[in-house]
């Protein structure tokens, strides 16, 4: 259905190609994940097949795109829009109508689409994303979930053949995502659709998929069959990790799968609760309004040196209204919002830096040096723009941490990280913490909270829903378990780090 | 009432907003253009819907009230009352001689004038608050649906800037404050700081919203002959000329006849030529809205007044 030939693509700054010699094929029909590091070139692989790249990056191509046997390496996406439909990363940015019903029908009245054939295709796909309460409502009335619902059933509604999606579920809870990409697979095989779906979260849909494309950083894309694919990657989540560390042949792809091939008894160590003293936040009856919403309803919030507190709870239950009460109330905290990229307004990393060390009051290079323990060293006269999300937020937190705050608060600071970025991150906040300062963060992820947080509040509708050790708030039990608690099912064993392997 | 609202055609406001201003323009007395007034703000409480643009009410009110001040308290400051009439303020006389002539204001200000005075700015203000019924009733994302197909792309354009806006003043307030998380800087001043990541972020969110576009589909055109391609072009061309001469023959005054030939057939060939070229579109539509019945019973209302107008019932 889709070929991509020898194809090369340069964004033209770089000497190394963000695209290389890429030759893939894929048969209509199959249901593809596309994986790889952050800033390796899944976005840019997507927009290619698309045509976005170059037509709408700039760049130069070499090589050839196939489509349906056709020579389509030239066209541009909208000669090819009746074939192919693409939802890219930030559908809240790529909405075009005020209302959900007029977005689903804008490709449709794009391609010519008879308006009794055109309510019967939009049907179908609300009902197929539950959509069916929103369907008059603003678009900017909506969460970011539901947003990212209204994108995709919008794509689904077209009844294209090809359908490429770039980080799909980034907004949706397990369940949501769930259902979903079921539906898409479910599309795949009864009405041969073909789906390519780039995804950080690979557990979501790996026991889904019939092939793997694996984006490396040289820009080269090896396709293969999920489990092979998967033993050599390194960007991985932990139950495929835990498959490579132990070796299994196949690769356990669902937790379903994995129990069956863990041998006990299993060996751990314990999450210790660190009851440090003394307290560095204590406030109490915290409330937030926006009008006539209330974002924080009376809560008691309180932090030791030396503590890790992980926020976290659905959309809109009050995480980032907190973040932004606690940096308000607190004096010396540094704060990186959920943008973190609207820190930067200088041209390179050394004014950066610099204006940094200035308004921080600090040593000279004392803000490279955070920077570097982050990511290591990178070009000085690198513009911030270019740097990959990953490294753009170490930028941010190294700027704020130079300021030597006491308080540090992160606003969902793994969006758009892949795992090994994640444990980066999470590892910054740990060597934090055992310098005393406080640190706060409001997040989404259970198993880069399991990796960083000591204690876990739970928030629903501007309440605390629970205050909880991490060990308890991710374990088998709860409702927020890990893939390590889902599959052990032990008492206290959330995360793979815990685990001490007989050699 | 919301539900009738939404079945009638905004091109339906904008025409009860045009007969209105028009009858309001041509009226002698006072009733009139209060009797309008009151209409408009009827119909703008009873019809509007709750958004940005249907927010202006209180605008247009003051604006109609300041216009009608200014008429009488100029009409007060330079009065040329006829002697004859009713003295209704007597204020002293005052002159001031610039060297090249005396100049007079104030005085004694008579019934009639003052009358007149409010008569003019009430038919201002009534032509205000037509206009305003039209703007905030007629919802101009709608408006711009049912504009003609050869205008699609601008349309769409338009629309789709209408709803960035709002995206912009929330990108704005969200660099304000990661702004002041950063601290002062010496090196940017602070609106650069503000300034730069938020063209930024527009700039990217409109490439983003333009790739979008493409991919769905948008810009695609059917497929046309080149002969009917170049008549299209043609007719334009023509259009325009025959406008730019009619409007020459109009303000030289040369011949009305000639004027009204020229601009009528002007118009003729640009309405083909719009014909033509908004055949080329493969494109359908889920929500235009066609104009129903309501629409028409507006309509020959709107007739009935501007003829009792003219026939002078209303005078």
């Amino acid at each position: 259905m889709i070929q991509l030939k020898n194809f090369t693509f340069n964004y033209g700054k770089t000497e190394t190609p963000a695209l290389n010699r890429v030759n893939i094929n894929i048969q209509a029909g199959d249901f593809v994940l596309v994986c790889g590091g952050t800033g390796s070139g899944k976005s840019t692989l997507l927009k290619a097949i698309v045509g976005l790249a170059p037509h709408f990056t700039g760049g130069t191509v070499a090589g050839q795109r196939f489509l349906a046997d056709n020579d389509v390496t030239n066209a541009m996406p909208h000669e090819t829009a009746e074939q192919i439909g693409y939802v890219n990363q930030q559908p809240e940015g790529s909405f075009v109508a005020e209302t959900v019903m007029e977005e689903l029908a804008f490709t449709l009245e794009q391609l010519g689409v008879p308006v009794p054939e055109m309510l019967q295709r939009i049907e179908k796909a609300i009902i197929a994303t539950g959509l069916n309460d929103l369907r008059d409502r603003r678009l900017t009335e909506l969460s970011g979930g539901q947003q990212q619902r209204v994108a995709i059933a919008a794509a689904l509604s077209a009844g294209q053949k090809v359908l490429v999606l770039d980080e799909p579920t980034s907004a949706l809870d397990p369940e949501a995502a769930h259902e979903l990409l079921e539906f898409i697979h479910n599309l795949c095989r009864r009405e041969q659709l073909t789906a390519i779906v780039a995804e950080h979260r690979i557990e979501r849909l790996i026991d889904l998929v019939d092939q793997v494309l694996v984006v490396s950083n040289d820009g080269t894309v090896a396709q293969g069959k999920p489990a092979e694919q998967l033993a050599r990657f390194t960007f991985v989540p932990p139950l495929i990790k835990l498959g490579q560390m132990q070796g299994w042949d196949p690769l356990a792809l669902s937790i379903a799968e994995a129990r069956e091939m863990i041998s006990t008894p299993v060996h751990f160590r314990k999450i210790v609760y660190p009851h440090v003293q003394p307290q560095n936040i204590q406030l109490t009856k915290l409330s937030v309004k926006y009008g006539d919403l209330i974002a924080l309803d009376d809560i008691d919030f309180g932090a030791a040196s030396g503590e890790v507190v992980a926020i976290m709870g659905e959309n809109g239950s009050g995480k980032t209204s907190l973040l932004w009460k606690l940096r308000n109330e607190i004096a010396n905290t540094a704060m990186v919002p959920q943008q973190a990229a609207d820190l930067l307004f200088l041209n390179s990393l050394s004014q950066e830096f610099a204006d940094s060390d200035e308004v921080a009051g600090v040593a000279q290079n004392r803000t490279a040096t955070l920077f570097e323990e982050f990511v290591g060293r990178i070009d000085g006269s690198s513009h911030p723009r270019d740097l990959s999300s990953g490294q753009q937020l170490a930028l941010v937190l190294a700027i704020q941490l130079a300021k030597n705050s006491q308080t540090v608060l992160l606003d969902e600071p793994t969006r758009g990280l892949d795992y090994s970025a994640k444990q980066q991150v999470a590892e910054a906040i740990r060597q934090l913490a055992t310098k005393g300062k406080t640190v706060v963060f409001a997040s989404h992820d259970v198993e880069f909270v399991a990796l960083t947080a000591d204690r876990v509040v739970q928030l629903h509708k501007g309440k605390v829903l629970s205050d909880l050790p991490v060990s308890q708030a991710l374990s088998h039990k709860g409702k927020l378990p890990t893939q390590v608690s889902q599959i052990f099912e032990i008492d206290g064993l959330i995360a793979l780090e815990q685990l001490v392997l007989d050699a | 009432m919301r539900s009738l609202a939404n079945r009638i055609h905004p091109g339906t406001w904008w025409l009860v907003g045009g007969t209105l201003a028009l009858v309001a323009g041509s009226s002698s007395n006072l009733i009139a253009p209060i009797a309008i007034c009151l209409l408009a703000v009827i119909l703008i409480l009873s019809f509007r819907e709750n958004a940005t643009w249907a927010r202006s009410l209180s605008f247009y009110l003051a604006l109609a009230g300041i216009v009608i001040l200014i008429r009488v308290i100029f009409r007060i400051l330079f009065s040329y009352s006829n002697p004859d009439s009713a003295i209704a303020i007597l204020l002293p006389r005052l002159q001031i001689n610039f060297g090249f002539g005396a100049f007079e204001f104030l005085g004694s200000v008579s019934w009639q004038s003052m009358y007149g005075a409010l008569i003019d700015g009430a038919r201002l203000a009534a032509i205000i608050l037509a206009v305003a019924t039209a703007t905030t009733l007629a919802n101009p994302r709608k408006l711009l649906k049912s504009a003609p197909g050869a205008l699609y792309e601008i349309a769409t354009s338009v629309s789709v800037a209408i709803n960035l806006a709002p995206q912009l003043i929330e990108s704005f307030n969200r660099v304000r404050r990661a702004r002041q998380l950063r601290g002062k800087s010496k090196r940017t001043s602070r609106l650069a700081g503000i300034v730069i990541p938020v063209l930024e972020d527009t700039l990217d969110r409109s490439l983003l919203l333009a790739a979008s576009m493409d991919a769905r589909g948008f810009g695609r055109r059917g497929m046309q002959s080149p002969v009917q391609l170049l008549t299209a072009r043609l007719l334009g061309l023509c259009a325009i000329v025959l406008t730019l001469i009619g409007i020459f023959l109009l303000l030289s005054g040369f011949s009305a006849y000639l004027t009204l030939a020229a601009i009528t057939i002007g118009i003729i060939f640009g309405a083909l030529s719009m014909r033509l070229t908004s055949l080329r579109l493969i494109r359908t539509n889920l929500t235009t809205q066609a104009r129903s019945s309501i629409d028409y019973a507006i309509m020959i209302l709107l007739l009935v007044l501007l003829i009792a107008n003219f026939v002078g019932w209303l005078r």
